[in-house]
């Protein structure tokens, strides 16, 4: 019970955007199609020095942390020379664009939409990034899926322990797993 | 009856009626949060994903309207002799169309390269991670069919079932008098944490 009521959060943010994710064609309709567009947010020289062998990471880690945007990201170079830096920001998503040519730097942050911001939360996972931040979310992410698996056995349990309920129980029980093993056998 | 009571019976008969789904999402859930040793237990046995399973010529022209584009794909489809499955149709590039069916047990891609009138079938080696996360991405109101949209009202009824569930189980714990103080320290530590993340993640 208390694992469940520490979890409760979780459940909610994964049902609630499980019906985003299922119903996407409400959302494209209202914003539209292809993804979510960026805006500006600032334009600036940046005069930061990077190290004589600094890799692209170096490089991307330095000018988020200059800007207090350090966090989970991608970083690519792309053919003309420019560095683009995804941070992969939960709240507000932003791409930042270094021309070492000039030195100049764009920041450019996605459209807020609560479609996407949910779908962003329910596809955060893994332990790749580095980040503490990331490896800590993902440790609560897998203790929701073990908490999912005893609530199911548990559950199972508890309801064969009432011995009032079981004939009822039973009816729901395989009601669901009829249907169930009727969609795995025909979709 | 009183609300109590209907309240711990829809707690439970939400929860045993809904329990393959609730278990399928949790176990679907351990190969999408750990996919890199999936694909490393994977590529340690060496065999291509994908198997040609027929190639032709065929020269048609490409329609540009989506709904064209679907009706062309599924058109595709029908000629290779796969009817009835879940499918998209995309244009992978300027000179390619892909086609790809999915079912929870099979998955057939279909790409016609334009420029040199070829059409190939290939067919998607069986993995029992791909097979739960299939079934866990699966959704949307898109498709044709009855039992694909069944299927998404399904997935909306577990969502609204773990909403139930959610509130069902809140409600019980408040009627624990005993429980309370425990239980509102879950809850709140709970809500910092998640909150806490939002903002760090």
């Amino acid at each position: 019970m208390y694992v469940a009521l520490f979890l409760f959060p979780w459940i909610l943010m994964y049902a609630a955007s499980t019906l985003v994710m299922n119903h996407r064609a409400f959302f494209t309709a209202r914003y539209g199609t292809g993804p979510v567009p960026f805006e500006n947010e600032r334009e600036l020289v940046y005069d930061g020095v990077f190290p004589e062998q600094a890799d692209l990471k170096m490089i991307s880690t330095q000018i988020l942390t200059s800007f207090g945007l350090d966090g989970a990201h991608s970083v690519t170079r792309r053919n003309d020379g420019a560095i683009v830096i995804n941070r992969n920001d939960l709240l507000t998503p932003r791409r930042l664009t270094y021309s070492p040519t000039d030195h100049t730097l764009r920041i450019e942050r996605l459209q807020p939409r609560p479609n996407a911001f949910l779908e962003r939360f329910h596809r955060r996972r893994g332990y790749t990034t580095g980040y503490r931040a990331d490896t800590t979310w993902a440790v609560s992410v897998d203790l929701v899926l073990a908490a999912m698996m005893f609530w199911v056995l548990s559950g199972l349990w508890m309801w064969w322990e009432m011995k009032v309920t079981r004939l009822f129980g039973l009816v729901s029980l395989l009601g669901g797993a009829g249907l169930f093993a009727m969609y795995l056998l025909t979709l | 009856m009183t609300f109590a009571q209907f309240n711990r019976r829809l707690h439970l008969y939400l929860g045993l009626s809904l329990l393959p789904w609730s278990f399928m999402y949790a176990v679907s859930s351990v190969p999408f949060a750990h996919n890199q040793y999936f694909d490393a237990l994977d590529a340690a046995k060496r065999l291509p994903l994908w198997a040609l399973r027929s190639e032709r010529t065929l020269d048609t022209g490409v329609p540009d309207d989506p709904d064209a584009l679907r009706r062309f794909g599924a058109r595709l489809l029908k000629d290779a002799g796969i009817e009835n499955t879940s499918f998209g149709v995309y244009r992978q590039s300027p000179t390619q169309v892909n086609v790809y069916s999915y079912s929870f047990w099979k998955s057939t891609q279909l790409k016609y390269f334009i420029d040199q009138k070829r059409l190939t079938v290939e067919d998607r080696r069986f993995r029992w991670d791909h097979f739960l996360t299939g079934m866990h991405a699966r959704g949307g109101f898109e498709q044709e069919g009855f039992l694909q949209l069944s299927w998404s009202v399904m997935v909306d009824a577990v969502c609204v079932g773990m909403l139930l569930w959610v509130a069902s189980g809140l409600y019980m714990w408040w009627g624990l008098g005993g429980h309370r103080r425990w239980g509102l320290l879950a809850i709140l530590s709970g809500m910092a944490s998640f909150v806490l993340f939002t903002v760090l993640l």
